[in-house]
């Protein structure tokens, strides 16, 4: 028994096909028997159209779902594990700094206590009424307050420096941020990219980001997140390019 | 002795410009990336290129090709100064005809230390 289908789609042309051949009409059964082969076709090619786009579909579906595990097994506790590092970076940076302005306080403090001391018997010296025991003592007092003025405002000035340098946290702190706000950015691609697919709607981006060029940079080192061999500290930098000569 | 510093933080920038002047160098002029700062090195009369590796627009890394590459501008002494400590990126650097390489965090000490020793290097 052939189906319905089959007889409204291929009867007629059979039937025409039939009565060509009985009737011995050569170019009416040609003309019918290409007729027939052309809706094959079209229903075949249709069939193809249909399982492409599936295979498409289920290709782009593969490669967002390889992302976004890869980006939830992978990045997401690496990104953790930068954030706590840029966290501790901050945090050790903020201690340090105010470490060396206590240390700095109590220096000036002393500087500007012992000057304004000298400063009274300095003005009576000056008014030429200061006693030859009292000027005996302002030299001494001056002997001793010029020696550890010098010395507290050089430790000042290095801890002032250090300060400085200690600022350096906010470089490395904004480029570990600056790479984890990429991978958000990536995430919430890949996201919205398989609600998009779930709806059956259109692929509207590329899923995944580009890997980084390299010649860009890595940004900096992030203890528990490996990027490959990376040098310690300075004296591997030195150990490194003296070995290559430099 | 005419220092153009380059790197895409500002901090960073104060930082090393305030370290340069301890050291006695007054003349400190400031780029963001390498883009901006090759014109400047074409146009200007800088003797000491001190870069970041790792910024927007041109990195430093394709900067110091840059500059290695322009004739007026060969010679010039290049310090690195970045936080990529990758040792494939320290020989990749030091291939592309880096002077010195430092990394970030850095102390006022190491900075010193490799700038004097490209220039005595350049005087020998």
């Amino acid at each position: 028994m052939t189906s319905p289908k089959l007889q409204e789609e291929f009867g007629p042309i059979i039937a025409a096909l039939a009565g060509a051949l009985a009737a011995g009409d050569e170019k009416t059964f040609y003309a019918e028997l290409d007729s027939l082969v052309e809706q094959r076709e079209r229903s075949l090619f249709g069939e193809l159209r249909k399982l492409t786009a599936d295979l498409q579909s289920a290709l782009v579906r593969f490669s967002v779902d390889s992302r976004l595990v890869d980006l939830a097994e992978k990045e997401v506790p690496d990104a953790k594990l930068r954030l706590d590092h840029v966290l501790k970076m901050t945090d050790e940076a903020a201690h340090r700094t105010m470490d060396l302005v206590e240390q700095c306080a109590p220096l000036a403090d002393r500087t500007a206590k012992e000057a304004a001391e000298i400063v009274e018997m300095w003005r009576r010296f000056r008014a030429r009424s200061i006693a030859v025991k009292d000027f005996g003592q302002m030299v001494q007092r001056m002997d001793v307050f010029l020696e550890s003025a010098s010395a507290d405002m050089g430790k000042v000035r290095g801890n002032l420096s250090e300060v400085l340098l200690t600022q350096g946290y906010q470089d490395l702190s904004g480029q570990i941020i600056r790479g984890v706000m990429k991978l958000v950015g990536e995430l919430e691609t890949a996201l919205v990219e398989l609600v998009r697919l779930s709806k059956g709607g259109p692929r509207a981006s590329e899923a995944g980001a580009d890997a980084p060029a390299a010649s860009r940079g890595f940004g900096p080192v992030v203890p528990g997140v490996d990027h490959g061999p990376a040098v310690g500290d300075q004296d591997d930098v030195d150990a490194l390019l003296s070995g290559l000569g430099m | 002795m005419k220092f153009l510093v380059v790197d895409d933080f500002s901090t960073m920038r104060r930082i090393i410009k305030n370290l340069l002047i301890d050291l006695g160098y007054q003349n400190v002029t400031e780029a963001d990336d390498g883009q901006t700062a090759l014109p400047m090195l074409q146009a200007g009369s800088f003797d000491f290129l001190i870069t970041d590796w790792n910024m927007p627009g041109m990195p430093g890394l394709d900067l110091l090709k840059a500059v290695r590459a322009d004739a007026k501008l060969a010679k010039m002494p290049v310090l690195m100064l970045t936080a990529e400590a990758k040792r494939e990126q320290i020989i990749e650097a030091a291939q592309a005809g880096v002077n010195g390489y430092v990394i970030k965090p850095f102390t006022a000490v190491t900075l010193k230390e490799k700038i004097d020793k490209i220039l005595e290097a350049r005087a020998a």
